[in-house]
This record gives structure tokens, sequence and C-alpha cells, in this order.
């Protein structure tokens, strides 16, 4: 990898020292840099995944505690037609929480903005609560809301809440001066302000914290249903456990990585549809 | 829209903190008359606008004996105020930015189409309607404002350097067409203008009354009708300190 990277990093020295060589190379230069960014990791994500192949080969741990990423990979194969209907359950909590929680946090971020009466009472009762993981919470709301999909979607729902909420009402109040003055200046009233600058002005913002929230979800609704639940990746995960099939375990962590991801760029390019003003300056 | 009272404002200081920067301003605009304020930078002119804009901002101390702003039968403000920046919205393209002020007050929607289209071709904007804020040059986004200013056809226009970033040629041609709303041969009934601009020629050219403020804190040391007093230019450019005769 070093010496794949070092011509590439040579290059704007050879450039200074001669202008008219440097052209080629400078054409050269972006796609030798993309070459790198996916060759890059991919290349180590090899190198890794065969030293643990090697390792799990060769040490002579039990496949209980190690299995190879070929016995994993196999598990995967194998468990492929049971996993279907736990991955449409943790799914369908992470994604009606993230839908959940996102509305209402962005409105009542767009309350809090809104009404300063909100803002005063509320917000900070709400930013106390924050010090209580929402993870903790998960055996509460199983006993308040039943072992079926309510209390996990809720649970997902309260993770995303927060980055949403304080993502959006940091965007509000830091709304530009100019172009609220400008709406005051065309007659307009707060309402105006706050349809015309404060709330497209919070779009960026809030999906930042949806961002940021989208890598929890999975994971989120993966914890509730270690505590209870007859389908999802987290009871998956629990059975598999109890099995001692640790190459199951180990498949199920992959497909929550690849869900999480997938989830994530989903959410991504959600925003940028949602903000093409700033797709345009990209 | 006629019956629109006009802009009164006698004895108007304004500071901030221990900086004074108006001091005893008085000031008139009756309806459709043109005013064009000039001075030296930092005086207090957008300042001034501001006050009449009411937009007083935070932490200025405003006092005076007088302070008339007119209001519409909307119950809004009767003025459009355009910042010496454009503050276009980054989020709008251009076509929805000159809507904004439509919006505001309320224009139905055909209608505020319809102006929207005669002042892109006016402005020379049109091809731009799809274009964001950030795709444009600076004098086409203050075309753009200007535009997004007038469209509501306010009775009283505040304008707070308009024509900054315009080459000659397209100031000329926006001078002319500014002149003509004043006078409301542009399709609406005739608006009061308040003009700040650094450009003397334009102010003696377009105004009806020429303002001259002095230095920081800012009064107004001469008040000329330009086309009524032959010596207007010479008065104002030695009220301004500028003794030698510019080039026409
Ligand atoms: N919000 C503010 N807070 C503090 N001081 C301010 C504020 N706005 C303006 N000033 C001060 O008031 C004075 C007048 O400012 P103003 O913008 O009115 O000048 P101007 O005549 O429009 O100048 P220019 O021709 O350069 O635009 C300046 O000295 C400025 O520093
Ligand atoms: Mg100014």
């Amino acid at each position: 990898m070093t010496r794949a990277a070092l011509p590439v990093r040579a290059a704007p020295s050879t450039a200074l020292a001669d202008p008219p060589a440097s052209l080629p190379s400078a054409r050269g230069r972006g796609s030798r840099t993309a070459v790198r960014r996916v060759l890059a990791p991919t290349l180590a994500a090899v190198v890794l995944v065969g030293a643990w192949e090697v390792v799990a080969r060769t040490s002579g741990l039990p496949e209980f505690v190690l299995p190879a990423p070929s016995q994993v990979a196999a598990a995967g194969v194998e468990s492929a037609p049971l996993l279907g209907l736990h991955i449409a359950t943790t799914l369908t909590e992470a994604a009606l929480g993230l839908v959940l929680g996102a509305v209402v946090g962005l409105a009542l971020a767009v309350l809090i903005a809104a009404f300063p009466v909100v803002a005063d009472t509320v917000y900070p009762l709400v930013t106390l609560t924050q010090t209580v993981p929402t993870v903790v919470l998960a055996p509460l709301l199983i006993l308040w809301a039943g072992f079926g999909l309510l209390p996990k979607v809720l649970l997902v729902a309260l993770t995303v809440f927060f980055p949403v909420l304080v993502a959006a009402v940091t965007a509000m109040s830091d709304v530009d001066g100019a172009h609220v003055d400008m709406v005051r200046g065309l007659g307009g009233r707060r309402w105006n302000q706050f349809w015309l600058v404060r709330l497209p002005a919070a779009v960026p913002g809030a999906f930042g914290g949806l961002r940021v929230a989208t890598t929890y979800v999975i994971g989120a609704a993966v914890v509730s249903e270690y505590l209870a639940g007859t389908s999802g990746l987290g009871v998956f995960i629990q059975r598999s456990r109890k099995s001692y099939d640790v190459d199951q375990i180990l498949v199920a962590v992959v497909v929550i990585a690849v869900l999480t991801g997938a989830l994530f760029l989903l959410v991504d390019a959600l925003g940028r549809l949602a903000t093409p003003w700033r797709r345009a300056s990209r | 829209m006629t019956t629109s009272p006009d802009v009164r404002v006698r004895g108007l200081s304004v500071a901030y903190g221990s900086l004074a920067v108006l001091a005893d301003v008085s000031l008139r605009v009756a309806p459709g008359e043109f005013v064009a304020v000039v001075g030296p930078s930092g005086c207090g002119k957008s300042t001034l606008l501001r006050v009449l804009g009411g937009l007083l901002p935070a932490g200025a101390r405003v006092r005076a004996d007088e302070l008339a702003l007119p209001v519409g039968p909307d119950g809004r403000a009767a003025t459009a105020w355009m910042p010496q920046g454009d503050s276009l919205l980054p989020w709008r393209r251009a076509w929805a930015n000159v809507l904004v002020g439509a919006r505001i007050a309320g224009v139905p929607r055909d209608v505020a189409d319809g102006r929207a289209r005669a002042l892109f071709d006016e402005f020379g904007l049109g091809g731009f309607e799809r274009s964001w804020p950030h795709e444009l040059s600076g004098g086409m986004r203050q075309r753009l404002a200007l535009a997004r200013t007038c469209l509501p056809q306010r009775p009283v226009l505040l304008l707070d350097e308009p024509f900054g970033a315009l080459d000659a040629l397209t100031r000329r041609r926006l001078n002319a067409w500014l002149a003509s709303v004043s006078l409301g041969s542009a399709g609406g009934a005739s608006a009061a203008v308040v003009l700040v601009t650094h450009d003397v020629d334009e102010a003696l050219l377009l105004a009806d009354r020429v303002l001259v403020m002095s230095d920081r804190p800012g009064r107004v040391v001469l008040e000329v009708p330009p086309r009524s007093d032959q010596s207007a230019r010479a008065r104002v450019l030695s009220a301004l300190g500028v003794d030698l005769p510019a080039l026409a």
C-alpha cells in the first residue's frame, strides 16, 4: 500500500520542480487518488480477514470460541433462509422508530422555534432527560408497552429523537440574521420569518442529526430484542449464544453492520434530495 | 395605495453604545417622491434606511421627536427595504427568491408570476429562473434582490445601494427603470423611493431631492432639488468635500 501511495505523494514536488512535466501527472492524480481510496481499504480488509482465517485455523481454538471467516460464511449461507424474517422484524422496528423519532424531534424543534414559551419550559427538561441513556430504559418500556413491536419502536424513536431535535433547534436559532431582516424589511411577520427562513434553514441541520442517529437505530432495535421478543436479529443472537453458535452470532453482526450502512446511505441520499441547493454547490 | 401617508422623521438620533451614528436627522418623503441620500462611508446611511424600514437593530439606541412610518391597508409596513447585501435565500431558486416579497404581501400567485416574468426580462435575468443564488454573479444577485423588493409594489421603496455591483451600462438601464417606477409608468402606482447611493451623478439624475450627509455622526448638511437648482452638482460635491469637478 505504501508503495502504491508513494508516487502520488511525490507528484506535487515533481510539479514544482518541472512545470511542463507535471501536466500529465496532475491529470492522473484524480483517478489515482480514487483508486487508492477504494483499493487501500479493500486490501486492508482482505489482509485482516486472511490473518483471522490463518489464526483461527492454526491456533487450535475451538470453533465455539473463534470460528474462521470461512466458517462464518458457511453459517451465513446455512442460516440465510432463517435470517430473512429476523431481518424484516429488526428493520421494521428500526425504520418505524427512525421515522417516529425524526418526526417528533422535528415537530418539537418547530414548536420550540415558533414559541419562546415552549423553548423556555420544555427544552431544558428534554435536555435533562438525556442524562439517561435510552438503552437503560428498555426494560421499563417493555414493562409498560408489552413484548411486541411497540416498545422496540419507542426505544429506537427515543434514540433518534434527541440528535434530530438538537440539530434542528440549533440550525433554527443560528439562522442568518440578514435573512430574517430581509423578510422583516418586506413586511414579514414572525410567521413569514418562520416559514421563509427558519424552517428551511433547519432542514440541513435536521438531516445532519438524523444521519448521526441513523447509525444507532439498528443497534437500539437489537438491544431491545435481547430483552424480549420472538423475532429479530437480537433474538437470533440470543438463541445462537445459548447454543454456542458463535459463527451465527458473527453472521448477525455482519448483517447488522450491512443494514446500518444501507440505512445510513438511504438517509444520506434523502438528505441530499431534500437540500438540492447544497448538492449543486458540491 | 394612493392614501399612504408619507414618511416623517424629525430629530432622529441613533447610537450604538457610545458610538453616535446619526445625530438630529430630519427627513420627509411625500408619496411618489424620489429622495437620494449620499454621504461618506460609515456615516449612517444604512442605519437611517433601517430605521425607515422599521428594522431597529438590536443594541441601537434610537431617539426621535417624530418617527412616522407609513402603514399599508393590510396593516403591514408600507415600505419595502432592500439591504445593502442581497440576502437572497440560498434554498430558493432565482425565481422563488424574487417571489418572496410577493408571498409576504399576499400578492395572488398568477399576478406575482406575471410581474416576476416582466422583471426577469427587464433586468436581463431571463434564462436564470432556475439557478440557485450561489450560481449567479454579484450583479445578478443584486438585480434579483431589487426585483424581489419592487415586485410587491409597496408605496415606499427603501433601497440601500442597489446598483453597487453593476456595470455602467446595466446600471444606466436599471436607473431608467427605477425612474419609471417612481413615476408610476412601470405598470404599478407611483412609488416613493429613498435611494442610498455612493454615486453623486446617479443621485442627481434620479432624485427629486438629494440629501447630503456629514461624516459620522451623520446629520443632513445639504438638501438640494437637482431639477430646479442649476448649481446642485457643485453644491453636493463641495458638501461632500470633493473639490475637483468630476468628469461627466
Ligand atoms: N449593528 C451595529 N452595531 C454596532 N455598530 C454598528 C452597527 N451597524 C452599524 N454600526 C456602525 O454605525 C456606523 C454607520 O454604519 P452604516 O452601515 O449606517 O454606514 P453607511 O453610511 O451605510 O456606510 P456605507 O456607505 O459604507 O455602507 C458605522 O460606524 C458602523 O460601525
Ligand atoms: Mg451602508
